[in-house]
Formats: C-alpha cells, sequence, structure tokens
C-alpha cells in the first residue's frame, strides 16, 4: 500500500452544513481576490506567468484528485489536458463546429474517454498503474507527432480563434490580465467543487473504495462506477487546463501529451501535498516559479528541478501543504 | 518475412536487455528506475566518446564498466535510502534522477545528434534467405542471447544466484537468514545498469545518438516489464520477444497504427490479466 496515496487521510468527520458553508465562503474570499489580481501583480508579464503557473495547477490538481480519492497514481494525465486541448484547437481551426460547441466537445470528450478508460485501468494498481497511465498518455503523444493532417504533426498548428466566445471577444481572452482573473476564477471553483465533492455521499464511497475495496464490495457498492466517476472529474480538470491553454497561446502541439508533462504534473501535487485538495496548485505554482528562475540563472534548470524533487520526497512527504499545516498546529498548541 | 522476423528479435533483444536489468533492480531493491533509460543513453554516450577515439570495442568494454559502477554508487548512495519508502517515492526519486542525468549529458556532449560507428569487424551484410542482412544485426541478437542466457543459468545454478532469487522474492526474510542484502543488491543494481550500458553502446549504431533517446526505449521496455508480469525473469523475456515483433511487423502491416500497437497490447492483457503474463511478486 502505498503511503503516499493512503494512510493518514484524516478519518471523515461527521458531515455538517457549517462546514461546507464555510467552505463556499472561503472560496467567495478566494474569488474576491482573484477580481484584484491585476492591480497586485506588478507587470503584464508578470499575469502572464502567474497565469501559465495557474494552467500547470489545475493539470496537478487533476492529478492529485485521482491520488486523494482513488489512491491511484497517473503518470499519463497529461492525455487528457493535450486531448482537451487538441480537441478546442482543431476543431475552431477548421471551423467544423461553432467555438462555443467546440469548448464543449472539448471539455466533455475527455470526461468520457476517461471514465470508459477509469472502468479498465482502476483495476490495476500501483506501479503497474503508474506505467499503464504512461503508456496511454504516450499513445497519444504518438498520435499526435505522426498524424500530420490532423495537426500539423511535430510542428505543431497555430490557429485563430472566432472573433467572439460566448459573447466575450476572444482578443481578451489572449490579454494576460482577463486570463490570469479567469483561470483564477475556474480554479477557486474546481477547488471549492472539489472540496464539495469529497465530502458528498459518491466521494466518500470513493475514498472508501480507496482504502479497501474488497469491504466497500461487501458493503454492497458498486466499486466500479464511483471510481470511474473519479477518473471522469479529474480528467475533466485536466481538460479546463488543456483548453484555457490551448485559447491563451493560439497553439497547439504534440508537447502538450508528453509524458514529462504528465509526470511533473505528478511532482507537483506530490511537492505541494497530495493529500490535500489544494496541495497540488500550491505545489504547481511554487514548482513553476522555481522552475521559472532556475531557467533564467542556469540551462541546466531540470537537473535542479531533479535535485529539488530528490530532497523534497525524502525529507518532507507530505508536501509543502502538509509541513505548513505542520507548523501551523504546532504553533497553535503553545 | 524471416529478416523481418529477425529485426523484430533484434529489437526486442535490445528491450530485453533493458528490461531485464530493471526486474532485477525492481526485485532486490523494489525500485522502478526511471532513470534507466538515461543510463542506457549514458552507457551509450560514454561508448560513443571512446569509439570516436577509434577503440570501438575499448568503448564498449568501458562503457559496460562504467555504468556498472555507477550503478554500485547509486544503489549505495540513493536505492538504499530508499528501502523504507514505498513505490511511488522511489519512482519521484527516480525521476528526479532522470533529469540529473539528462542535463549532464547535454552539458558534456550537447544536444546534437550523433553517428555512432559499426565496428570494422561486424560491418557488412551477410545472405540469409537470399536477402542481405547486416552482420552487425547478428552481433546484437547474439550479445542478448548469450546475456539471456548466461543470466539464467547464473540465478539458477549459482549460490549468489540462489541468494538474489530469494532476495527478489522476501528481502527481509532473506536476511534473517543471514544473507548480506545489501552487499547483494550493490551486485545486482550494478549488473542491471552495466546491462543498461551494454545495451547502449550495442543500440548506439542502429540508433542516433541523442538526449532524448532513452526515452522512447524506456517506455517501450516498462510496457515489457508490465506485460511480463513486474519482477519476472522468464515474463520479460517472452513480453521482449513479444513486443520485438509487434514493433517490426506493425510497422510494416500497419504503419498507421504501429507506435500504438505495444500500447494497445498492454491495455489488452492487462484488462485479461492484472497482473501480466507470469503474474506478480507484489
Amino acid at each position: 500500500m502505498s503511503t503516499i496515496a493512503q494512510g493518514a487521510v484524516r478519518p471523515a468527520k461527521p458531515r455538517s452544513d457549517f462546514a461546507a458553508l464555510a467552505v463556499l465562503l472561503a472560496g467567495a474570499v478566494a474569488l474576491l481576490t482573484g477580481f484584484a489580481l491585476p492591480w497586485i501583480v506588478p507587470s503584464k508579464l508578470a499575469m502572464s506567468l502567474l497565469a501559465q503557473s495557474l494552467f500547470d495547477a489545475l493539470l496537478a490538481t487533476s492529478v492529485g484528485v485521482l491520488i486523494l480519492q482513488n489512491g491511484r497514481v497517473s503518470f499519463g494525465q497529461a492525455a487528457f489536458s493535450g486531448l482537451g486541448g487538441y480537441a478546442f484547437g482543431v476543431l475552431v481551426a477548421r471551423k467544423l463546429v461553432g467555438a462555443e460547441a467546440a469548448l464543449l466537445i472539448a471539455l466533455l470528450l475527455p470526461t468520457l474517454l476517461a471514465f470508459l478508460l477509469g472502468l479498465v485501468i482502476a483495476r490495476v494498481s500501483g506501479v503497474a498503474h503508474a506505467m499503464l497511465t504512461l503508456a496511454v498518455g504516450q499513445a497519444f503523444y504518438e498520435i499526435a507527432f505522426r498524424w500530420r493532417e490532423l495537426a500539423k504533426g511535430d510542428d505543431g498548428m497555430s490557429f485563430d480563434l472566432p472573433a467572439r466566445i460566448f459573447g466575450i471577444s476572444s482578443r481578451s481572452l489572449q490579454d494576460p490580465a482577463i486570463m490570469l482573473v479567469l483561470t483564477w476564477s475556474i480554479l477557486v471553483v474546481v477547488l471549492v467543487g472539489l472540496t464539495l465533492f469529497a465530502r458528498s455521499r459518491t466521494g466518500m464511497i470513493a475514498a472508501a473504495i480507496r482504502d479497501n475495496e474488497e469491504r466497500s464490495r461487501f458493503l454492497g457498492f458498486s466499486t466500479m462506477v464511483p471510481r470511474a466517476l473519479v477518473y471522469a472529474i479529474a480528467a475533466f480538470v485536466a481538460a479546463i487546463s488543456g483548453v484555457l491553454q490551448a485559447t491563451y497561446n493560439g497553439y497547439i502541439a504534440p508537447q502538450m501529451f508528453h509524458w514529462t508533462v504528465s509526470g511533473f504534473a505528478l511532482i507537483m501535487a506530490i511537492i505541494g501535498g497530495a493529500k490535500f485538495i489544494v496541495g497540488p496548485a500550491v505545489g504547481a505554482v511554487v514548482l513553476f516559479y522555481i522552475k521559472d528562475f532556475a531557467g533564467q540563472v542556469a540551462e541546466y534548470w531540470p537537473a535542479i528541478v531533479g535535485g529539488a524533487l530528490v530532497v523534497v520526497t525524502l525529507t518532507m512527504p507530505q508536501g509543502i501543504v502538509g509541513l505548513a499545516r505542520l507548523l501551523w498546529l504546532r504553533r497553535a498548541r503553545r | 518475412m524471416l529478416i523481418q522476423a529477425l529485426n523484430g528479435i533484434v529489437y526486442g533483444g535490445l528491450l530485453y536487455l533493458l528490461a531485464v536489468g530493471l526486474v532485477l533492480i525492481f526485485g532486490l531493491r523494489e525500485v522502478v528506475n526511471f532513470a534507466h533509460g538515461a543510463l542506457f543513453m549514458i552507457g551509450a554516450y560514454i561508448g560513443f566518446s571512446v569509439a570516436a577515439a577509434g577503440y570501438w570495442w575499448g568503448g564498449l568494454l568501458v562503457s559496460v564498466l562504467a555504468m556498472a559502477i555507477i550503478g554500485c554508487a547509486l544503489d549505495a548512495t540513493v536505492f538504499r535510502a530508499l528501502r523504507k519508502h514505498d513505490h511511488m517515492v522511489t519512482v519521484l526519486v527516480t525521476f528526479g534522477l532522470l533529469l540529473i542525468l539528462e542535463t549532464v549529458v547535454t552539458t558534456i556532449w550537447g544536444k546534437a545528434y550523433l553517428r555512432y560507428p559499426v565496428p570494422a569487424l561486424l560491418s557488412g551484410t551477410i545472405d540469409i534467405a537470399g536477402s542481405p542482412f547486416p552482420i552487425y544485426r547478428l552481433f546484437v541478437i547474439g550479445v542478448s542471447l548469450v546475456v539471456a542466457l548466461s543470466l539464467t543459468a547464473w540465478l539458477r545454478f549459482t549460490r549468489i544466484g540462489l541468494y538474489v532469487r530469494a532476495a527478489s522474492t522476501d528481502a527481509r526474510v532473506t536476511s534473517i537468514q543471514g544473507i548480506n542484502v545489501d552487499r547483494l543488491s550493490l551486485i545486482v543494481v550494478g549488473l542491471g545498469t552495466a546491462l543498461a550500458g551494454l545495451s547502449g553502446v550495442v543500440a548506439g549504431p542502429l540508433l542516433t545518438l541523442s538526449p532524448t533517446m532513452g526515452n522512447y526505449i524506456l517506455i517501450d521496455s516498462f510496457i515489457v516489464v508490465v506485460i511480463g508480469g513486474l519482477g519476472s525473469f522468464a515474463g520479460a523475456f517472452a513480453a521482449a520477444l513479444l513486443i520485438g515483433q509487434i514493433h517490426n511487423f506493425g510497422a510494416i502491416y500497419l504503419p498507421w497504427a504501429a507506435t500504438i500497437l505495444p500500447f494497445l497490447l498492454m491495455v489488452g492483457i492487462l484488462i485479461w490479466r492484472p497482473t501480466g503474463l507470469a503474474g506478480s511478486r507484489t
């Protein structure tokens, strides 16, 4: 049994409406803070960087949900963000459907696919699951890489957005300030939604299956559907990240599917603390800035990130949020 | 047809050399080594540097020895410390190692593609069933066969082989029996990485050298390990040959689907038998 995926998750407290209210309140405060961000963040460049780190945060959150709710570690979550981005990009570039319908398809296609895949791959656990998801993700990469007619294969494809999406001028969607507020709001809504999901009946059943599948089956629960549902939710969050990236950059490339993207998303989730719903998002933002900083300092930034990864996983298994919580509890006790 | 089957065996043999290293390391240390592809690549680059100076066979020797030493160092410093951690932590740590090793390669050898020469002794072709076939490819088949046979013999008939099999089944009980598992795993991890280096050198003339050359083959060898059943030597051998053939015949008869055939096979086999062909120890 994996200690990252399982173990010290706190036992479920009895459901109270007060806690749900507190979550919603915190979400509302976070949302309002988001609208102030363009005035807090000093420059367009800084806003752009922050927005991009939030794309990563969504993908890392997607990986985190799988760990938290299913106890499954995915090395191929970029398959779903990439698929979202590609579906949106290809449909818009070829004007097959309107931008609104393209958006809907781009979000629902990965979700549905993940649900079907989830029925199958949830049966496999541990390291074999990591390798299996790695292979699935890489299969998508290969298709995007080789299928030149789809989106120019290896070169990637730029595409123009239609003038308006849902009545919003699409040029403003490529403005860092607006994208930052939009992504921040989406991330907050996603995190609140996931918190509520974890407290819901289905979420608790999924957690029960994570802890002991056999016993859950004895209790009379179907163990296939709740798990597949978590895969679908995770893929939905990943797809949002992919669509936002494709929209912001106006560009799609096979690199979006690459297994190192999935690998980094997993790293972010672990560094942030995969036992907490906000952990992966925090890890993503921190790692994004470490990468950015290391990239400016030296060409060999991957080695710096790799070294940090080795140290963090060995010394802080609970991640940044776990460490923060520990320090907070220690102070509160004093 | 025969030629194509032979080409499949060549790739299968390379996969076997990598996969068996993964199986050895996983068996002893329960570490899924994501850095194995990077070790394969470093082996190829070290061999290349010596071969470029004119000593092809020297390159082979130096690379295998250097990789064995690197493997022992890795075991003593990183893998031993990971003993108490769970599988996923080791995956992340070796992923970190992979990033470090790739950076080492790009700083020393650069990002350009390099051509690994074929040794003079093995250049040229030989006629098999009326078609020419490169002698070098036969050499690759020979190397992997020799490794497979001697490894099996070593594991079956020697005392250390017995210890290795015991420790792969249960390292704790084995150490209670008075066997120094740490020293044993030094040998085994060293052997595993040396095989990665050997694989890198013999694969060198067949592929082009680049800092990403390890990624592709690493994923294929993961597929081999998972299909074969995590921790099974015989399973890895069968799966490597299978993937080799699929890789090759797929490229001829189903070129549009060739690259995803191994993935589909893996998904199919895992639906049929979630623990792989030979079952799994964990």
